[in-house]
């Protein structure tokens, strides 16, 4: 961990590679939907082939996608989805049985009031819960909660569906390898882009190199990562993964593009009690506790099967940031126990979410690469929905690509412009995205200021909206305050463990999110300068860590423990120093129903 | 001498994944049997590196993967195998369930062996592991070998040594952490493994690629096999092993350590 | 009630013709199974030497004692001694054959079903007949699953775990031995023994004691150093002074065995849990172990548990362990040790 001098050199085994067609990085819903659209059209309905490989003369466009975690979605979340462009690639996928999937019945938005007294709420705040409160049962007010009598037509999904994306993608890779279109790789970290020589052109990816320790020096089992050459890199793996960050390293962001919003998304999937009869397809998302900041969901998958969780912003101007301490806080919470208590824990995980929408979108095209998904911009922050825009770019990229190869046009920047990006800006995923933009802004003056301003930027089609004020309202605490320790302080009471439900942050990672690291891998996490560290008097890092996997060391330092990770990448944005190198790597949750 | 290695391997569920048996009408299962992430039987993932690593040592040796799982999770975990080692696929598509019947899920594994193309029977090394991570009875192997008339077997196998004439020293488990050391002046054997000592082969997108090559073909070609549940179940549990736990928080490690002295001279 | 139904128990001798304690076991159990289904039980006896284990099973009750007998038969070879026991269940037309799980039978029960057109069960904890119909208990899962079940297929093969049944402990007696004619070829020979290298014993499957090593051992302490000297010198001085056997995590054995040389005493054979033993033992102690379920599985036979780990609120503090102690292992051991040595 210390070591941040490795090198890399050429190493002394010869690097292997090999060329295909396409390489995709990533297996989330926008490589689904590239991947889905583009297998059509591969091959016949009888399995000849329709386009022919350039790189294997003889054989059919070669298509490889490679997956860092060790089980194709591996730890993906519960989703709300109006499912519009999954719809139009799966016109039938109401009846297509796709495990833990059910069109949504019934949608909700509650206002959660403070039950413990130890919620940090502002004075606005404060004076809406002491009306509610006054008003109880006749303003609606009910286990401390309240139902909103009314859900923006911006946020609405009562048309679409929830599903486990975890399963949804199983079942989408089933389908796409079962054609023989296309292969994917999961247990394939990728480390970066390879560059042509003149630095403009991407060629392909490199492979983390395997059969190292922990600093990436190579043992007896040394194997270096293959180059995969490729006519078109499509880069899909997120807001964190290594070649969107090489990416964007390289070739910085538009002017005016920022990439300053985040959220971490900690979530579980929990077996209810055999009496609670949540109809399936029920949409619950929760504002108000446990911090005004912090939205909450719970989605009804199927009978007695919920994926529930929080979303923890950047923009929470908290003296101390963390998320499973409060995510077991919500759960506690009288509006919600009444359902989850006795309940079991089936997975859990976490995942941080991009949602800078438009204004963190990178450039999408380059000669030999386009980028789709989450780690495009795609994500809209406004109606809080990714997944099928995610899909959907990916789709545009497909049509795009065929078109291009029909006319056996090479992937030039030019030409990735005219059939991927126009396409995209021309449709509901660009059109969406830009009433979004900056729709959040108001939270940066507060909760209240911040819901005003998302429904002022999404009733007036994004022609009004709240601007964003910078600057940070509470100091942080120095590093010897635990998250836990600050909690309690605050008067956040015990937690009341049971062993099912209620378990130990560690206890989490072992029952819910299976969380395992194979051998042989260096380091995904690293510090680049660990005097900062020591200088750093905020650990946001420690704090914010989904595994606890990033600790608190000697001398005021960090350390990291990749046994522990879940690749949430919360340390990457968290870091107010950018200290933080977070690569790609092997392992995590082995949990496929969140 | 080469080798003709057939390596029989399962899937069973992702080690940590809590595991709960529901009954249904017909017998036993696992709760969301389906949605549980599955792997390669462990054991028999070290015989399938250690059966690649001694193909790779004798030319002209092959290695074949046999395995009896439902076609869509075969698919799905061959995808992370099939960057380990180069292997050609015979897929049987059937039950990975635990409570199935080991002789005839051993009759298709041999049915589906004795039609493999090619196949010498002279050479054959049957290898599979010692015991699963499902049925975990450690007969299927054995089974197999006898049908295909296989009468030098091993189980627990740690090791097998090759001499230049195809004769193998070979190390099997037994009782007290020991191995027991045998002779086998060569194939056809059978090799039940348990870890033997190989590294898991790093993933290898050119071997994944090479093995694509007749991994779908194969999958595509499976047939189905009918295993039943091995007899009427009466029931299936977790064993309840609920104890009331005294957790000790406020004594000194010194005080700890003498509570524990005490506790072992009892 | 079916009359008709034999019996067999198939055990093996050792070297000096004695029977150890998992085959007087599996008589005991075959006894009671015959004696609850109303119908005679056979004993086979396959070894170098049968007679002194005849003559201690001498008023058991068996019908008839069948051997296989020679120095062919002395080894534990999978040849010779399915063949064995395939002729032996031949001779007596055995619907029921009980051996003892040990790894000499476990390496044939297989074998034998098939042989004789059967089938097979083992890691069997129970067997028992009612009414006329024999159910089993036994593992499914590598210990994690328990399920009871009869079947109607037969010959049916029943491997008994070693320790689930009192042993036969009768007077000995008389016993005439048939000896049953068994050709067989074979390219195999065992040629003996060996211990694993690791210098010291740490697999003691008779030991009073086993301590279960977790990855916490290797893991960065409160200094944020590793401290692989003083957990080596913690553990293997724990197991001279106290003759206990030890286990570890899957995640700590493949640490050793990536040559990461943190705990290089540790091989695959000292894991238990999920891939690993489900070793037996009176006691266990757990350190630096979080407790998690496959962990516990290779607990499931340790009668007496205790822990000792940081986390108060560890999974071993939900009721899988009698006591958790909330300390630093290294330092509770490092006195343990002082005062063992004592």
């Amino acid at each position: 961990m210390d070591d941040t001098s490795v090198s890399h050199a050429e190493p002394a085994v010869p690097r292997a590679d090999m060329r295909v067609d396409i390489v995709c990085t990533g297996f989330g819903p926008a490589t689904a939907g590239f991947l889905t659209t583009l297998g059509r059209a591969v091959l016949n309905d009888d399995g000849t082939t329709r386009i022919e490989s350039t790189a294997m003369p003889g054989l059919p466009l070669q298509v490889l996608c490679f997956e860092r975690a060790d089980d194709l979605a591996a730890g993906v979340s519960g989703v709300v989805s109006r499912a519009r462009g999954i719809r139009t690639s799966f016109p039938e996928f109401a009846s297509a049985g796709v495990p833990l999937s059910s069109p949504v019945t019934d949608e909700q938005i509650v206002y959660l009031l403070d039950p413990v007294g130890a919620s940090r709420r502002s004075r606005p705040l404060r004076a809406i819960d002491a009306m509610l409160r006054a008003g109880g049962r006749l303003l609606g007010v009910d286990r401390h909660g309240v139902r909103l009598p009314y859900i923006p037509p911006f946020l609405r999904k009562h048309d679409g569906v929830v599903l486990s994306l975890g399963q949804f993608q199983q079942w989408v890779a089933g389908q796409v390898m079962a054609s023989g279109a296309a292969q994917i790789w999961p247990a394939s970290p990728v480390a970066g882009p390879l560059f042509a020589d003149d630095g403009a052109r991407v060629t392909g990816v490199r492979m983390v190199d395997q059969g190292t320790d922990l600093r990436g020096a190579p043992t007896d089992a040394y194997a270096p990562g293959m180059d995969v050459f490729a006519d078109l890199t499509v880069v899909g793996d997120g807001p964190i993964g290594a070649v969107g960050q090489a990416l964007d390293a390289k070739f910085g962001l538009p002017d005016g593009h920022v990439r300053d919003e985040w959220a971490l998304g900690m979530k579980m999937v929990v077996d209810l009690r055999d009496d609670v009869d949540l109809a399936p397809g029920t949409v619950i998302h929760t504002i108000g506790y446990p911090e005004p900041e912090i939205f909450g969901f719970l989605y009804v998958l199927a009978p007695r099967t919920v994926s529930l969780g929080i979303f923890v912003p950047s923009w929470f101007d908290s003296p101390l940031r963390t998320a499973y301490r409060y995510l077991q806080h919500w759960m506690l919470h009288p509006w919600l126990w009444r359902w989850l208590e006795g309940g079991t824990l089936r997975s859990w995980g976490a995942k941080s979410v991009q949602e800078s929408g438009r204004r963190g979108e990178p450039v999408l095209v380059g000669d030999g690469y386009a980028r789709i998904g989450e780690g495009s911009g795609s994500t809209n922050p406004l109606s809080g929905s990714g997944v099928d825009e995610a899909w959907t770019t990916g789709a545009q990229l497909a049509d795009g690509v065929i078109e291009l190869l029909s006319r056996g046009e090479p992937f030039t920047r030019d030409a990735l412009e005219r059939a991927y990006v126009q396409r995209r800006r021309a449709s509901w995923v660009e059109r969406e995205l830009r009433v979004a933009e900056g729709a959040r802004d108001g939270f940066t003056r507060g909760v209240v200021w911040g819901l005003a301003g998302m429904a002022l930027a999404g009733l007036t089609g994004g022609a009004l909206r709240i601007p964003r004020r910078h600057g940070q309202a509470h100091p942080r605490l120095a590093t010897t305050v635990s998250a836990d320790a600050w909690m309690d302080a605050q008067g956040w009471p015990a937690v009341p463990f049971d062993g099912r439900l209620l378990v130990t942050h560690q206890d989490a990672l072992l029952m819910g999110g299976k969380v395992q690291a194979a051998p042989g891998y260096a380091d995904h996490v690293r510090f680049d300068d660990l005097s900062q560290c020591r200088e750093c008097t905020t650990h946001l890092c420690v704090s914010m860590c989904s595994g606890q996997a990033i600790t608190d060391a000697d001398e005021g330092g960090v350390a990291f423990d990749r046994e522990k990770c879940v690749h949430c990448g919360a340390c990457l944005w968290n870091c107010p120093d950018d200290n933080v190198r977070f690569t790609a790597g092997a392992g995590g949750l082995h949990a496929v129903e969140n | 001498m080469e080798f003709h290695i057939v390596v029989c391997a399962g899937l069973v569920p992702d080690p940590l994944q809590t595991l709960e048996p529901v009954m249904g009408p017909a017998g036993p299962g696992l709760k969301n049997e389906a949605l549980l992430p599955s792997v390669i039987d462990p054991w028999a993932a070290h015989a399938l590196f250690e059966a690649a690593h001694l193909a790779r040592a004798r030319p002209g040796s092959k290695v074949w993967l046999v395995s009896l799982a439902p076609k869509a999770k075969l698919q799905q975990v061959l995808m992370v195998v099939a960057q380990k080692v180069p292997f050609d696929l015979v897929a049987v598509d059937g039950p990975a369930n635990g409570f199935t019947d080991a002789s005839a899920c051993a009759a298709a594994l041999a049915d589906a062996i004795a039609a493999i193309p090619g196949l010498d029977r002279q050479k054959l090394l049957v290898f599979g592991g010692w015991e699963s991570a499902s049925r975990a009875a450690g007969t299927t192997l054995q089974m197999v070998g006898e049908r295909l008339g296989i009468t030098e077997q091993f189980q627990g196998v740690d090791a097998v040594t090759v001499g230049a004439d195809g004769a193998f020293e070979v190390l099997e488990r037994i009782e007290g952490g020991r191995h027991q050391v045998a002779t086998c002046s060569g194939a056809p054997a059978v090799c039940g493994w348990a870890t033997g000592s190989l590294h898991e082969p790093p993933n290898s997108p050119q071997v994944g690629m090479m093995n694509m090559r007749t991994l779908m073909p194969a999958l595509q070609k499976a047939r189905a096999a009918s295993v039943p549940l091995a007899g009427a179940f009466g029931a299936a549990a977790v064993p309840s092993a609920r104890r009331d736990t005294r957790v000790v928080k406020d004594m000194s490690p010194d005080a700890i350590a003498q509570e524990i002295v005490e506790w072992i001279r009892q | 009630m079916d009359p008709s139904m034999s019996v067999l128990v198939i055990v093996h001798t050792e070297s000096d013709g004695a029977l150890a304690t998992p085959a007087l076991e599996a008589v005991n159990a075959a006894r009671a199974l015959a004696q609850q289904l109303a119908t005679p039980f056979h004993v086979g006896l396959v070894g170098a030497v049968v007679e002194p284990a005849a003559a201690a099973l001498g008023t058991c009750g068996a019908a008839s004692f069948r051997a296989v007998a020679g120095d062919a038969f002395a080894q534990a070879r999978y040849a010779t001694d399915v063949a064995a026991a395939a002729g032996i269940a031949t001779a007596v037309g055995a619907d029921l054959v009980i051996v003892p799980g040990t790894s000499r039978a476990l390496r044939t029960a297989g074998g034998l079903a098939q042989r004789l057109g059967g089938v097979a069960d083992t890691h069997v904890v129970g067997v028992a007949a009612s009414a006329g119909v024999v159910s089993i208990t036994r593992w499914f899962y590598r210990q994690r699953i328990e399920g009871t079940m009869s079947r109607t297929a037969r010959p049916w093969v029943i491997a008994l775990e070693t320790g689930t049944t009192p042993a036969w402990a009768g007077a000995p007696g008389a016993g005439g031995v048939e000896a049953v004619a068994v050709s067989v070829e074979t390219r195999s020979a065992v040629t003996g023994v060996r211990a694993p290298s690791t210098g010291e014993q740490t697999v003691r499957p008779d030991a009073d004691l086993l301590l279960v090593a977790g990855a916490g051992w290797t893991k960065k302490q409160a200094d944020g150093q590793v401290h692989a000297e003083a957990a080596q010198s913690a553990i293997l001085g724990f197991l001279r002074a106290s003759k206990a056997s030890l286990g570890g995590s899957k995640s700590l054995v493949d640490q050793s065995g990536e040559g990461q040389a943190v705990l290089p005493f540790m091989t695959h054979l000292n894991q238990v849990g999920q891939t690993g033993s489900s070793p037996r033992h009176r006691k266990g102690l757990a350190t630096c172990c979080h407790g998690e379920e496959p962990h516990v599985i290779g607990w499931r036979f340790v009668t007496e548990r205790r822990a000792v780990n940081l986390n108060a609120n560890c999974g071993w503090a939900q009721g899988k362990a009698d006591v958790v102690y909330v300390a630093d292992a290294f330092a509770v051991m490092k006195k343990v040790n002082e005062l063992l040595g004592a």
